[in-house]
């Protein structure tokens, strides 16, 4: 069977359908038994900014992007424009041919600085500056441009509306006619995607029908790929793993104050926030549910969820940037309080407002030292939406265990990442849960005769005690004794020795490849997947690489990385910061200096193709000091 | 025995401060409502306000400056069973708080809010605090007050408190029975409570107050209450209980500004949401198996994720 690998992007103006028709590909893959994995780009914008999806669809679960695509499905001008270089020999451009006379000073949605660059690149091949000219330009380097004519094709086949209406299904349509989809998986999808809404699923298919027939007719059709059998699977984002993570993980009330790109977890959450029960519990008890609340601010959400938390409740808040900035002096009261809360901080580009729709890992040392004064915390990240379900679930359980806060990063990159997952495993993280007995008055919360730092956790309604931002005794009252201090820092800090001699290796960094691979590859977060593709693919050129991959910054593995890293020849960081923040942790706590580093700040995810180029390069260079930034993303 | 709401702690308020009264009208309110210690939670914020919950022999929580509305209202909302109360000044409240004491009125969570209304911020040497009326000038301000007064009192109608009074923390009587009604309304309640700081406000003195207090209960037209039973007099008695705000100055009104049942607590409004949410609240879900897995169904629940 031939190898399928098949990178489309789909772009159009922000609100254009460019996510429907996206979701038409990939679930028209899905039926047909292909594993699909995309990202979604937009700008910070409601209506008109040019926002595009790229997939890769893969007879195996695919983990990373690759360019140049082998779609391009332009829904406007801009998307021709603005995807100029990522095109290749053979990428197929579908476009409406109406549009090829439209002229890139007209594309006022472009911003400035990119409409100029792009003028640079046709002027200096002697292109015209319009939509055909890019497409020749397009053509100069092997892609193969087809003008179709949008209006005339989907004017014939609907009974109502607005023909520009159906150019998302249009254009979904023709990229799966021509990749050799079978028609029915199509009308499958559209089925699913409109699910309940009749006419609209009638109008649609008959667009999907006059696409087919029109590739039949041009002699487009591509040949048919196979079916694969398969069983049911998940298609979600990272968004969704820590949503589905945390209500599995026992969390029972979020807060959050809208933001990008976090706020789609708390939204999620609200709408299935009516819990099903497991088959041997759904007897024994009653309909229950999340409770999911929209606060005035960032402070009130962190605030809220502790006060939530101290009654013995799972609570947690959903930020990015920003708001995590807001919420500092909350973390250091659930740091002396020891209140378990636990913060999901989605990683957008900053600072300030910065990139508030692209992608970023640029709040690793923040989250590491949010809040004035000392206090121990937990610092954890995700690569992938499985480990979103699953990390979700543990940050909870180490919450509570270890009864202090813990921040859980994801990168916006694996926030708006789309992934097809096998179901998902109850009894891969147990859910640690509290008996909370009552201790009723004269409860000693903060009891100093713990050898593992861990006093007894409380609740209120249960037992009488106090809790305050001031330093305090046992039982949580005001005290400014100077042995009590010193002993409550004492007993607050060794929670977190306990925290690294219970935690499971695994849980902490992971060591992928052959471990006695010479060149060795540091990364955290969303560019797991592109390295772990980029090792396979040296592999074929007979490079032996293998990654270490970081889940656990605090506590840090600082006897394993160390171990591993003293063995590697050539240590190469990757990671989407400006400073390598990564490595400076690395450096920190083993005294290793990773000199060579990936780098990139630009907003966009790396992809295995420019991340397989530096590499090479560093490799090529005997793993003498170089420091690359990537530089690709529309 | 009767449990004692007082703790053993020694108070280190100034003598003569206000807040002793106040502190004694909170425990009497709970003994006379024979209150379950266990089911009564204090939250406080930054400031001598913010000493109050370690005096009170029940949960108590001595959170940052200006954020006890949102610690209070996320116990409340885990678990509405229990009684919570908040006592703050007038800067944590009004001043570095008012965004959450305003978003408060709007969920009207059940809440009980004392103002301790003093118009300076004590604990840092007597600043202008948002009470404090333009052009007054305490002994520890080196120049008159240059901000307008903000009112209590017309600012909790404006954010949608269900219940608005005025006391005066050297009328405990009147105090206590305000904090009786405040506790068993079903909204949120703002108490504002003029309270005289004798270290550092020497203008609006225990002396000053009681030349000019009267009650709103004296005078037997005065009727607050509003219920489903009369709610078309809602809009009335509000203007009439905004009206009654503006009196500042030679006459200063004390008692219950408002008082409506009817606003649906945010409590009740979330029960519409997630079913059994009163009845078994998030505090007291069951989140694990006996083996100590999870209860969600992840397949179920997240139904419209799965794909074929």
């Amino acid at each position: 069977m031939k190898k399928i690998d098949i990178n489309i992007t789909v772009g159009g103006p922000q609100g254009g359908g460019i996510d429907t028709s996206s979701n038409m590909i990939s679930r028209a893959f899905a039926q047909s038994g292909y594993y699909v994995f995309g990202v979604r780009e937009y700008h910070s914008n409601i209506k008109g900014r040019h926002s595009y999806t790229h997939v890769r669809i893969k007879s195996e679960r695919p983990r990373s992007l690759k360019y140049p695509v082998d779609f391009l499905v332009a829904l406007d001008p801009d998307s021709i424009f603005e995807h100029l270089e990522d095109v290749g020999k053979g990428t197929r451009i579908i476009y409406d041919s109406s549009i090829e006379k439209a002229d890139l000073s007209q594309a006022r949605m472009i911003m400035r600085d990119t409409a100029k660059k792009i003028k640079d690149t046709l002027d200096e091949g002697k292109f015209p500056n319009t939509v055909a000219g890019a497409v020749q330009w397009m053509k100069s380097k092997g892609a193969i441009p087809l003008s179709i004519p949008f209006t005339n094709v989907v004017q014939d086949a609907i009974k109502e509306g607005v023909p520009s209406r159906y150019f998302n299904t249009l254009g979904a349509a023709l990229t799966l006619a021509i990749a050799g989809v079978d028609r029915k998986y199509m009308e499958e999808s559209i089925r699913l995607v409109f699910a309940g809404k009749d006419k609209i699923i009638e109008e649609n298919v008959r667009v999907v029908d006059a696409a087919y027939s029109y590739c039949r007719n041009n002699g487009l059709l591509g040949e048919t790929l196979p079916y694969i059998e398969h069983s049911k699977r998940f298609m979600i984002t990272g968004n969704d793993g820590a949503a589905i993570g945390k209500v599995m993980g026992g969390l029972r009330l979020q807060t959050y104050y809208p933001i990008t790109p976090a706020s789609d977890e708390s939204t999620i959450m609200e709408e299935h926030n009516y819990i099903k029960w497991i088959d041997s519990e759904a007897k024994k008890l009653k309909d229950s549910g999340v409770v999911v609340v929209q606060t005035e601010d960032e402070i009130s959400a962190a605030t809220m969820a502790s006060g939530a938390a101290v009654t013995g409740t799972r609570a947690a808040t959903a930020t990015s940037g920003p708001g995590f900035s807001l919420m500092a002096e909350a973390i250091g009261f659930a740091g002396i309080d020891e209140i378990p809360l636990v913060i999901t901080l989605y990683q957008r580009g900053g600072p300030s407002t910065g990139l508030p729709t692209r992608n970023g890992q640029s709040d690793l040392l923040f989250a590491m030292n949010t809040g004035h004064g000392e206090f121990p915390r937990i610092v954890i990240s995700s690569g992938d939406v499985e480990e979103c379900i699953y990390d979700s679930m543990r940050a909870l359980n180490y919450a509570q265990r270890y009864q202090m806060p813990v921040l859980h990063l994801i990168d916006k990159n694996l926030a708006n990442t789309t992934d097809f997952i096998s179901l998902i495993d109850s009894k891969k993280v147990p859910v640690m849960a509290q008996k909370f007995e009552a201790h009723g008055l004269n409860f000693k919360r903060y009891n100093l005769d713990t050898p593992n730092g861990i006093s007894n956790l409380g609740a209120f309604g249960k037992d009488i005690f106090w809790m305050t931002g001031d330093e305090h005794d046992e039982l949580g009252h005001v005290t400014e004794d100077s042995e009590v201090r010193d002993r409550m820092m004492e007993k607050r800090f060794k929670k977190l020795e306990t925290a690294d001699l219970e935690i499971p290796a695994d849980d902490k960094a992971i060591l992928y490849g052959d471990p006695k691979a010479e060149i060795t590859f540091v990364t955290w977060g969303s560019q797991k997947g592109p390295i772990l593709d980029v090792i396979d693919d040296l592999k074929e050129e007979g490079i032996n690489a293998n990654l270490l991959y970081l889940r656990m910054f605090i506590p840090f593995p600082t006897k394993f990385v160390k171990e591993v890293l003293s063995k590697a020849k050539i240590i190469i960081d990757v990671e989407s910061n400006f400073v390598g923040q990564a490595a400076s942790v690395v450096m920190a706590n083993t005294g290793i200096n990773i000199e060579n580093r990936i780098l990139k700040y630009n907003g966009r995810h790396m992809t295995e193709d420019e991340i397989l180029e530096s590499a090479r390069e560093i490799i090529k260079n005997k793993g003498n000091k170089i420091e690359k930034v990537l530089k690709h993303g529309a | 025995m009767a449990h004692n709401f007082k703790t053993d702690l020694t108070v280190d308020w100034c003598p003569g401060c206000g807040d002793f009264g106040i502190v004694t009208s909170i425990t009497s309110a709970m003994s006379e409502l024979n209150l379950d210690p266990l089911g009564v939670v204090m939250v406080s914020g930054i400031g001598c306000s913010g000493k109050t919950p370690h005096y009170i022999n029940v949960a108590g929580m001595h959170t940052l400056h200006g954020r006890a509305v949102p610690y209070a209202t996320g116990v409340k909302l885990a678990n509405p069973k229990l009684k919570v109360l908040v006592t703050g000044g007038d800067g944590d409240l009004m001043g570095i708080g008012a965004g959450h004491l305003v978003a408060e009125g709007r969920r009207n969570s059940g809440i009980t809010i004392m103002i301790y209304d003093n118009e300076v911020y004590g604990l840092t040497k007597g600043q202008a605090a948002p009470t404090m009326p333009i052009g007054e000038q305490t002994k520890s301000l080196s120049k008159p007050n240059i901000f307008t007064r903000l009112n209590p009192i017309s600012l909790a109608l404006s954010a949608g408190y269900s219940f608005v009074a005025r006391g005066f923390s050297f009328d405990m009587k009147q105090l206590k029975e305000i904090i009786k009604k405040a506790i068993n309304h079903p909204g949120s309640a703002v108490i504002d409570i003029l309270q005289p700081c004798p270290t550092y406000n020497n203008v609006n003195t225990m002396e000053w107050y009681k030349e000019r207090v009267y009650k709103l209960e004296d005078d037997k037209d005065w009727n607050p209450v509003v219920s489903k039973e009369n709610i078309s007099e809602a809009d009335a008695k509000f203007t009439q209980a905004m009206l009654k705000a503006q009196e500042w100055g030679d006459r200063i009104p004390t008692g219950i500004f408002y008082q409506n049942s009817a606003i649906e607590p945010f409590t009740a409004r979330i029960n519409r949401n997630v079913p059994n949410y009163l009845d078994i609240t998030p505090s007291e879900q069951v989140i694990a198996t006996e083996a100590g897995f999870t209860v969600v169904d992840p397949e179920k629940t997240f139904a419209d994720k799965i794909i074929g």
